[in-house]
């Protein structure tokens, strides 16, 4: 990987025009995640776009004779499903190789001979992938947006009362490339991305866990069950596919909350990353 | 760029693509033509996932699994439609032995309670497959939307359809008290306990459904329905007029002309012959023999 932070990158306009904005640790962690970014972009991550756009296309032209009338709220639980799902793959598969990759590579050694804490590290490659995934989610947004004023023939209201889902979705995949980290920060790829994936899934029954834990008879198998309901990570807060499709938004309070929710998530996950990180030793 | 000079290997290495691509097509025809049908029972076989596995097994993709089963019950609804031989209407399909019809419906209304298109087929299409299911179904609805007036007119049609007018009217009563609720539902309540079985009630309730349905098929036969109950309207008219001329000339009409300036009068809409037509636009049979009129076997107009 290209840091950005050797001096011998930069020469003239062309240093002016790609310094960062900050400096010290927030031009670090800048230069590293615009360049996770770049990478993603030129590992064609965002190819994933092309097979988004021909989804919907087929879609809208072929659901009004499969749908008895219903190719709206299809288009809108289709468009979001799909975003929510290449997200995930994206979070998952490229999130896992954002460590592995640099010490496979052994560009890590490059990086960490320069004044980078590998917290910083950390953290500029996490916000490098969330970047490439707000432009993914806002195309497909975009996308989606498009492919409901296309079914409707005109304007709908859909187009504007889908964004708040959006918005969660793309916390929602946020949290997940902070999980698929912080395995890949001690893990192999192939058993971070499987553990992620769990995580996913399990992070869709939170509900369960939590009415198995009230169910349980014993008290010992309560707690197990309410601690793991507390501690994992609850996804379903940020579902609000269904709700969207049918023009429905998510109650003006709840939204920050949620947003804060997965910050605070994100927080402890990047610090527990970066806490294993820093004990690893790549001689 | 230095230009990729076409060698004989990748010659053939296009050629075995073609050549395979094309024995593939061949092959998957060849397949399809000799598979053996499959039997009815496995056609018919229960659903792998139950609705409460499927529920929880779709992650956050509820929404679009329960898109899945509604494609898919419209899809299997069509698929016995096509294949029965002669006319169906879409609340008569009894006999097409829907069986999985009750656990698609219910599987996508429980994935999402808030898509309200299945449960209106469910009240449509379901009380002549299993209406026990139909009724819970639309129960169901009200218990997660009990704010949705449409999902009591929808129980509403399921009992007054089995002439069970007081629950009927109980589904109106219950639908009309919910704020935001058309007039109309408080008129049929009256009228359920009133007239429950007239063709007045009827045509109000196909007229409200007409009005309602967003799937094209349940608004068509709402529609078959409305001129189903104006041709019977007209067809009592036409037998009163048929009558008074029998009572008049002493024989039945030989031809509609003969009973030209009365049909003028009541302003009946006639064809080149004289011939009155029915509300899809068909002439009306006048039946010589028993003084009588029925309708044209080619009218889009339900005989029944």
């Amino acid at each position: 990987m290209a840091t950005g932070l050797s001096n011998s990158d930069h020469s003239g306009s062309q240093r002016s025009a790609e310094s960062p904005p900050f400096s010290g640790t927030l031009s670090r962690i800048y230069s590293i995640g615009r360049n996770t970014f770049r990478e993603a972009v030129r590992d064609r991550v965002l190819y994933n776009l092309v097979l988004f756009v021909l989804l919907l296309t087929g879609a809208s032209i072929f659901l009004g004779e499969l749908s008895g009338g219903q190719e709206r709220k299809i288009i809108v639980d289709l468009g979001l499903s799909a975003m929510l799902l290449f997200g995930v793959f994206i979070a998952i598969f490229v999130g896992v190789g954002l460590v592995y990759k640099e010490i496979e590579r052994r560009t890590i050694y490059a990086i960490f001979s320069k004044p980078v804490g590998r917290g910083e590290f950390i953290v500029g490659k996490y916000l490098g992938l969330c970047l490439t995934l707000l432009v993914n989610v806002t195309v497909m947004g975009a996308g989606v947006s498009l492919a409901l004023i296309y079914v409707s023939r005109g304007w709908d209201p859909l187009v504007v009362s889908i964004w708040p889902a959006i918005l969660l979705i793309y916390f929602e995949l946020m949290i997940l490339t902070a999980v698929a980290l912080l395995f890949s920060s001690f893990s192999s790829p192939a058993l971070s991305a499987l553990l992620t994936f769990f995580v996913f899934i399990i992070g869709h029954f939170s509900s369960d866990l939590k009415d198995l834990g009230n169910s349980m008879g014993g008290t010992g198998a309560r707690w197990l069950f309410r601690g793991l309901y507390y501690l994992l990570p609850n996804l379903q807060n940020l579902s609000y596919i269904t709700p969207a499709a049918h023009g429905q938004t998510p109650p003006p309070a709840s939204i920050p909350a949620v947003i804060l929710y997965a910050l605070v998530y994100i927080a402890i996950l990047l610090s527990v990353a970066t806490l294993i990180f820093r004990r690893r030793n790549f001689k | 760029m230095k230009q990729a000079k076409l060698t004989k290997s990748d010659v053939a290495l296009v050629l075995i693509i073609l050549i395979g691509l094309t024995s593939a097509v061949g092959l998957v025809r060849w397949i399809d033509r000799h598979r053996p049908a499959t039997a009815s029972n496995i056609e018919e076989d229960r659903l792998y996932l139950n609705t409460a596995t499927a529920n929880r097994v779709s992650l956050g993709f509820k929404g679009l699994v329960a898109d899945w089963y509604w494609m898919r019950s419209l899809q299997y609804v069509g698929r016995k439609f096509l294949n029965f031989e002669g006319t169906i209407r879409l609340d008569d399909m009894g006999q097409l032995n829907l069986k999985l019809l009750p656990p698609l419906l219910d599987a996508a209304t429980t994935l999402d309670p808030q898509f309200m298109e299945p449960f209106q087929y469910a009240a449509v299409v379901l009380p002549a497959v299993d209406k026990d299911a139909a009724i819970r179904i639309l129960k169901k609805g009200i218990a997660a939307n009990p704010s949705a007036w449409k999902l009591y007119h929808n129980l509403g049609f399921i009992y007054w359809q089995q002439k069970d007018f007081s629950s009927a009217r109980e589904a109106y009563a219950q639908g009309a008290a919910i704020p935001g609720a058309p007039p109309w539902m408080e008129a049929m309540k009256a009228r359920m306990a009133r007239e429950g079985g007239s063709r007045d009630t009827a045509r109000e309730i196909y007229t409200r459904m007409y009005e309602q349905a967003a799937d094209d098929k349940v608004r068509d036969m709402a529609r078959k329905h409305l001129m189903q109950l104006a041709s019977m309207d007209e067809r009592d008219a036409l037998r009163r007029v048929i009558e008074a001329y029998k009572a008049k000339v002493g024989r039945c009409p030989s031809t509609w002309r003969d009973m030209e300036n009365v049909l003028r009068a009541l302003r009946v809409t006639v064809d080149a012959t004289g011939a009155p037509l029915d509300p899809s636009g068909t002439a009306y049979v006048l039946v010589k023999d028993q003084c009588g009129v029925d309708l044209d076997p080619k009218s889009e107009v339900p005989v029944k």
